[in-house]
């Protein structure tokens, strides 16, 4: 996945996770979601700062998917979880 | 994506993002009072508008009133930021609206969640019978009452893998109580599969475990929002005021009731203006007139928040 590699880094929360095979939770585009909500919730879920949380929500809408998150698998699995509870489409997969 | 009405982002103008003034009012234009085709519905949310959100909504309809011709002029209802939260008044109809479409949806929810125990035992109501039933949807629209969220349709009563195994016995319930679920399937009903949807795009057997562990508690979380909705907001409507976490619980309530529609709808090109060419005799022109409004209420409700 090459949409936004510069999310990868961050997201990573312990050198555990990065030591491990990495893992990446993806938000896909969908017709109904607000814009201004996505960008709420990823602010909520990741505690992004806006204007990063924006710039993912944007990949969304352009690329039709964004990279929101990497690292363990537990991890992004917890990641994909939140994001359901809020309604957006994330899926987890592995980053080859 | 969208933005809270089909005329805010339109393809390919990023500088819209963030903006959120005057966002959506055209979107209830074409349908406006849900036309004459639909007047069990539409009188409901004109006629009282005028007086309707006070001070709050002085700017909403301003750049509209020449290029909707339809529109008569009630005012949707808003979220107004407060202190610690957010407020909003709403009409009686709206108010029955919001309960409905959520009730709807929690019970969609809750419904197929037995459907690994029940599957040979269907509820009353089901059958061909079920668009009389009293989760119908908004009055006066037969047509698609059939159609409703509240699809009684059991996911797993076709037999999926897994849907009929272990019946009742005491392991399933141990199953329920540690909130595991007994559905590894991407559920049948499109509108449950949306709003419960699968982790792996590419492999259904981790999505089968991972639903084994976190679907039953996803479930009650939604239905936890919409009955927090349900608590906060009176039947006969009236002024809401909603703490920060009562927020947090009304977006991801309005949230699953907009993908409940948009399923319902055939919502699929995000662009597209919705009210463009339909006919105010479309049984889904108050539909979509719910589905705008109820994003520009959620729009509005995030705008207080931040």
């Amino acid at each position: 996945v090459s949409t936004a590699p510069a999310e990868m880094q961050q997201a990573s929360t312990s050198e555990d996770a990065r030591l491990d095979s990495p893992w990446i939770t993806i938000v896909w585009n969908d017709p109904v979601n607000l814009m201004s909500y996505v960008t709420y919730v990823f602010q909520k879920v990741f505690g992004y700062p806006k204007v990063k949380a924006q710039k993912l929500m944007l990949d969304v809408h352009q690329k039709g998917r964004a990279v929101v998150s990497s690292g363990a698998r537990e991890a992004m699995e917890r990641d994909a979880e939140a994001l359901h509870g809020y309604g957006l489409w994330a899926t987890v997969s592995h980053d080859s | 994506m969208t933005g809270s009405g089909p005329d805010r982002f339109p393809a390919g103008d990023d500088d819209e993002v963030g903006r959120s003034d005057d966002a959506g009012g055209a979107g209830f234009s074409a349908s406006g009072g849900a036309g004459p085709g639909d007047p069990g519905n539409g009188g409901d949310y004109g006629g009282d508008g005028d007086d309707f959100g006070g001070d709050d909504n002085d700017d909403f309809g301003d750049d509209d009133e020449d290029e909707d011709e339809d529109y008569d002029g009630e005012a949707p209802a808003t979220f107004r930021p407060i202190p610690g939260g957010a407020a909003c008044f709403f009409e009686p109809a709206q108010a029955g609206v919001i309960r409905s479409l959520v009730t709807q949806v929690a019970e969609l929810i809750s419904d197929s969640a037995t459907s690994g125990l029940g599957a040979g035992d269907p509820p009353a109501g089901a059958g061909p019978a079920a668009g009389s039933g009293p989760a119908a949807g908004l009055p006066g629209d037969d047509r698609l009452a059939d159609d409703r969220l509240a699809d009684d349709t059991l996911p797993g009563a076709g037999g999926g893998p897994g849907s009929g195994e272990g019946t009742g016995d005491s392991a399933d319930e141990l199953e329920m109580l540690l909130g595991l679920s007994t559905n590894a399937e991407l559920p049948d009903d499109p509108v449950l599969a949306r709003l419960l949807p699968d982790a792996y795009s590419d492999d259904p057997e981790a999505s089968a475990e991972f639903r084994r562990y976190t679907e039953e508690s996803l479930r009650s979380s939604k239905i936890n929002s919409a009955h927090a909705v349900l608590a906060s907001l009176p039947a006969g409507g009236g002024d809401v005021v909603l703490s920060e976490p009562e927020c947090q619980q009304w977006l991801r309530a309005l949230n699953d009731v907009r993908l409940a529609l948009g399923v319902r709808l055939g919502i699929t090109d995000e662009d597209e203006d919705l009210t463009e060419n339909l006919s105010v005799t479309d049984p889904r022109s108050a539909y979509i007139w719910v589905y705008q409004w109820l994003a520009y209420l959620q729009d509005s409700l995030i705008e207080s928040l931040s």
